[in-house]
């Protein structure tokens, strides 16, 4: 007899019946927005590898990641297809004066590559994680540390729960309004460096509080009772259990500052800029510079220029290249933590 | 006493350093804390440079006003305001030729010629409905231009002012003196507009009698359905008609010097139904379009999430496989790490044309709205903005089913209850404030997101017409996020454009500051006790 079949099975009543049925409904909710993500991911990197990607070695397309943004020249020359870049296309037509004479289409930042968004986006990120991490780290101390319930610590988290919840469009017009216009630095890498580092400031607080929170107590009173300050026990025996946990947690803020896009459009992106940012006349000039980034450079090119075979390439490109980007530092995020989780365990 | 000094301070020795009369430990402790009133002071400083920049709107937005009175554009916009409605009830008559045409083409089978022919007599009636508002319109353009050019004369004026402020503040006064200001003298300039009154009441005249004339010979149409429609049309018509008096009583009263009250300026923003900017004739800044667009996007995208986010945290809490939980959980997070602009990218390059494409599959026609041809729409920001949503929702719902005791969940089996009815009338009660606020903090990401809204609902800067039924949410808008993204960098600094975009940005700050509040007041209200 087969074990199934004992007298004690669950009878298949309607009921059983109805609640297999909407507990397939409440998996099937789950897994279509798994593959909805998936689609979305899936299409863009498909797409995108043929920009990124060439059959010939090195395999890795590198004029589209050392290169920067230039138009696109297609014509036809002596009946067949020429694409060229705007250098390229330049010095071809010296060489042959009778290509002014045919039709040529151009296509603007379609040709080229995005060299300077992706130095942007790296100052944008670095500038604005480190102060917010400076910010937020310390605000977190003070929080777990030093304060006892009151007013004040009430007002304090309010405004930290209400920060997070400020839409980044929001904070872009605040940097306008403050670093822009208000201390005259214009379109600038110190605008934009801190009006990122407020916008993700709530996520750093939290993390590093989470953090600060999971060293025990022991520690602390440990500390304490041979006589070290207060000052003492944090730097010699909370920060340094806490960091590697304030670090990880802060990589999800990483993954939101370089994604965001509404911040930088009025603080600190340029939608095309010639000159790379380590090109200043004077060390100052550095700070005070618009540059090229990642996520504006999509926009734009989303945007501004219409879709067709030649532009799509590009924009493909670029997606996939940021979404590599953001993808790589979630994923650090989420690997990191798991395995911190299982290292220490007190 | 005198022994224990020497021993107290052996061991008092840590507050050696002084400064400002604090110990080393108390600066330390201060400079934390300024770190922490950091979040305050941002949140204030938010506040404070958005008013700055916005607060200025409403004085310039009633000069604004006051110059459209003054300068007789509102006396215009009567008079223009009857030509627009004649403009509708003509859009009624072409409306209705084309259903007749579907009905000769369609269900007689008749030729498109033979069915032109038919329709020759309604067309006949059509154009001379549509002719009777020429006394009206060249009224109107003739009135257009007199208003234009005193608005234009005011403009200059109002330049020569500023031309002439600015050389003051120079100090060179010799050269402003020389700045010839004539003062407009509205009451002047605006007399041969207002002279126009019995012109315009002669007009209106034989303009309601061609029409009672070519009412009189409407033409009877094929099938009940469609007389149905003529009749509402003379009914309409009829209604336009007996407006007519309150136009005229409307001029006769009206008086340019009438001030502008102060509460105007916020109200033609608050309740404008325009939005119009760098127009010839009178720019409007009415906040509705842009705040309908922003709800009806939210309001699509939270159908789709709420029951997806939900079903998927309660699926995951409750029901999955711990192997399942496993990459569910950061498969979710991961949605999560796409950033909006890319998501935007997806939405113009792939899913505006996809669900395009499904909307005109003949099997789906049945659907309202279907088939539509705009790319761009509510329902392809919405869809996008859903999927940024749910990850949200989810975590948050999964957290606060979570917190539901094991207890609950033990007691109702020990009751007999089965797995369904434990996680329907238990456990999701029991996190039923968790799962609001998680609902209304989605609602907090999806209306402050801009990149995609700005990318994928089309921009169209209208008030979706909701007599379309469901079918609407396959019209272009244009959001709040989006306006202030898509004009901050044209705008002059410090015009009124400018200031209006600042503060349709505080109108967004404090909707996602009282979302916020909302939520965590259902958190904190509406929890069950758990003990």
């Amino acid at each position: 007899m087969p074990a199934t079949h004992h007298v004690f099975r669950a009878q298949l009543t309607s009921a059983r019946r109805r609640e297999g049925f909407i507990f397939f409904l409440f998996g099937a909710a789950t897994y279509f927005v798994l593959l909805c993500g998936a689609v979305v991911i899936g299409t863009i990197v498909v797409r995108g590898a043929g920009t990124v990607f060439q059959a010939r070695a090195p395999f890795i397309n590198t004029t589209f990641f050392t290169e920067a943004p230039e138009s696109l020249h297609v014509f036809q020359y002596q009946g067949r297809k020429m694409e060229l870049g705007d250098a390229a296309f330049r010095t071809f037509e010296a060489a042959h004066p009778d290509v002014a004479k045919g039709k040529s289409d151009s296509y603007v930042y379609s040709a080229g590559g995005i060299f300077p968004c992706i130095v942007g986006t790296v100052l944008l990120v670095v500038g604005s994680m480190a102060i917010a991490l400076t910010l937020g780290v310390c605000a977190a101390i003070y929080l777990n540390e030093y304060a006892r319930d009151g007013t004040f610590i009430r007002f304090v988290r309010l405004a930290i729960l209400n920060l997070a919840g400020v839409p980044s469009i929001v904070f872009g017009l605040f940097g306008f309004g403050i670093f822009v216009i208000f201390f005259g630095w214009n379109v600038s890498l110190l605008a934009g460096w801190f009006t990122l580092a407020f916008m993700v400031l709530p996520v750093i607080i939290t993390a590093s509080e989470e953090s600060l929170k999971a060293v025990p107590k022991g520690f602390r009173e440990g500390s304490l009772a041979l006589g070290a300050t207060k000052w003492q026990t944090i730097i010699k025996n909370v920060l340094p259990y806490a960091l590697p946990g304030i670090l990880t947690s802060s990589i999800l803020g990483i993954a939101r500052v370089a994604g965001e896009t509404a911040p930088i459009m009025f603080t600190a992106a340029y939608v095309v800029r010639d000159k790379l940012p380590w090109q200043v006349d004077k060390f100052s000039d550095f700070f005070f510079q618009g540059v090229m980034a990642l996520p504006y450079h999509i926009y734009v090119v989303s945007s501004k220029i219409p879709q067709n075979e030649y532009t799509e390439r590009v924009q493909y490109g670029t997606a996939f290249v940021f979404l590599l980007i953001v993808a790589l530092i979630a994923t650090a995020s989420i690997v990191l933590r798991n395995r911190l989780r299982n290292r220490y365990k007190w | 006493m005198e022994a224990s000094s020497p021993a107290s301070h052996l061991l008092v020795n840590k507050s050696r350093i002084r400064l400002f009369g604090l110990s080393f430990d108390d600066c330390i402790r201060v400079f934390f804390g300024g770190n922490a009133i950091v979040s305050i002071i941002v949140l204030a400083l938010i506040t404070y440079f958005l008013f700055r920049e916005g607060a200025g709107f409403f004085g310039q937005n009633r000069q604004n006003l006051t110059v459209y009175r003054q300068a007789g554009l509102e006396y215009i916009d009567f008079i223009r305001a009857q030509q627009d409605d004649h403009t509708a009830l003509t859009r009624y008559l072409s409306d209705l030729r084309l259903r007749q045409f579907r009905h000769y083409t369609q269900e007689a089978k008749l030729p498109v010629a033979d069915a032109n022919a038919k329709l020759a007599v309604f067309d006949d009636f059509a154009g001379q409905f549509g002719d009777t508002v020429e006394p009206i319109r060249t009224l109107v353009s003739d009135l257009t231009e007199q208003a234009s050019a005193i608005k234009e004369k005011f403009t200059v004026m109002e330049d020569k002012k500023e031309e002439r402020r600015q050389l003051m503040a120079e100090g060179r006064k010799g050269d402003a003196d020389r700045v010839i200001i004539t003062p407009v003298n509205f009451a002047e300039e605006l007399k041969p507009i207002i002279g126009t009154l019995p012109a315009y009441k002669e007009a209106s005249a034989e303009f309601s009698r061609r029409i009672e004339q070519v009412l009189a010979t409407a033409p009877v149409l094929p099938t009940p359905e469609l007389q149905v429609r003529m009749d509402r049309f003379k009914q309409l018509t009829r209604e336009y008609l007996s407006g007519f008096p309150a136009v005229v009583s409307h001029l006769e009263s009206w008086d340019y010097a009438k001030p502008v009250p102060a509460v105007q300026a916020l109200t033609s923003f608050i309740f404008g139904r325009e939005w119009l900017t760098a127009s010839f004739w009178q720019d409007w800044y009415g906040v509705i379009p842009l705040l309908v667009g922003s709800l009806m996007v939210s309001a699509v995208a939270l159908l789709l999430a709420v029951p997806l986010g939900v079903g998927a945290a309660i699926y995951v809490n409750q029901i999955a496989t711990p192997a399942e939980q496993k990459f569910i959980k950061p498969g979710i997070e991961f949605i999560s790490a796409i950033p909006s602009v890319v998501l935007g990218f997806f939405g113009i390059a792939v899913l505006g044309q996809a669900l395009r494409a499904l909307s005109q599959a003949s099997w789906l026609s049945w659907v309202p709205g279907f088939p539509y041809s705009e790319r761009l729409n509510i329902l392809t920001a919405g869809c996008l903005l859903a999927l940024m949503a749910v990850p949200t929702i989810f975590t948050l719902a999964e957290d606060a089913l979570n917190n539901v005791p094991r207890a609950f969940k033990e007691a109702s089996f020990a009751l007999g209850a089965t797995r369904l009815q434990t996680v329907i009338k238990i456990i999701v009660p029991a996190s039923l404030s968790g799962i609001i606020s998680a609902v209304l903090l989605g609602l907090g990401r999806v209306i402050g997101e801009t990149m995609v809204v700005l990318l994928c609902a089309g921009n169209r800067i209208a008030i979706p017409d909701f007599s379309a039924g469901l079918a609407v949410v396959t019209q272009p808008v244009h959001t709040m996020t989006g306006i202030i993204a898509q004009e901050m960098g044209e705008v002059v600094q410090g015009s009124i454009h400018y200031r209006a975009l600042f503060v349709v940005g505080i109108l967004l700050f404090f909707l996602s500051l009282g979302i916020n509040y909302v939520a965590q007041i259902v958190v904190r209200r509406y929890r069950i006790s758990i003990g």
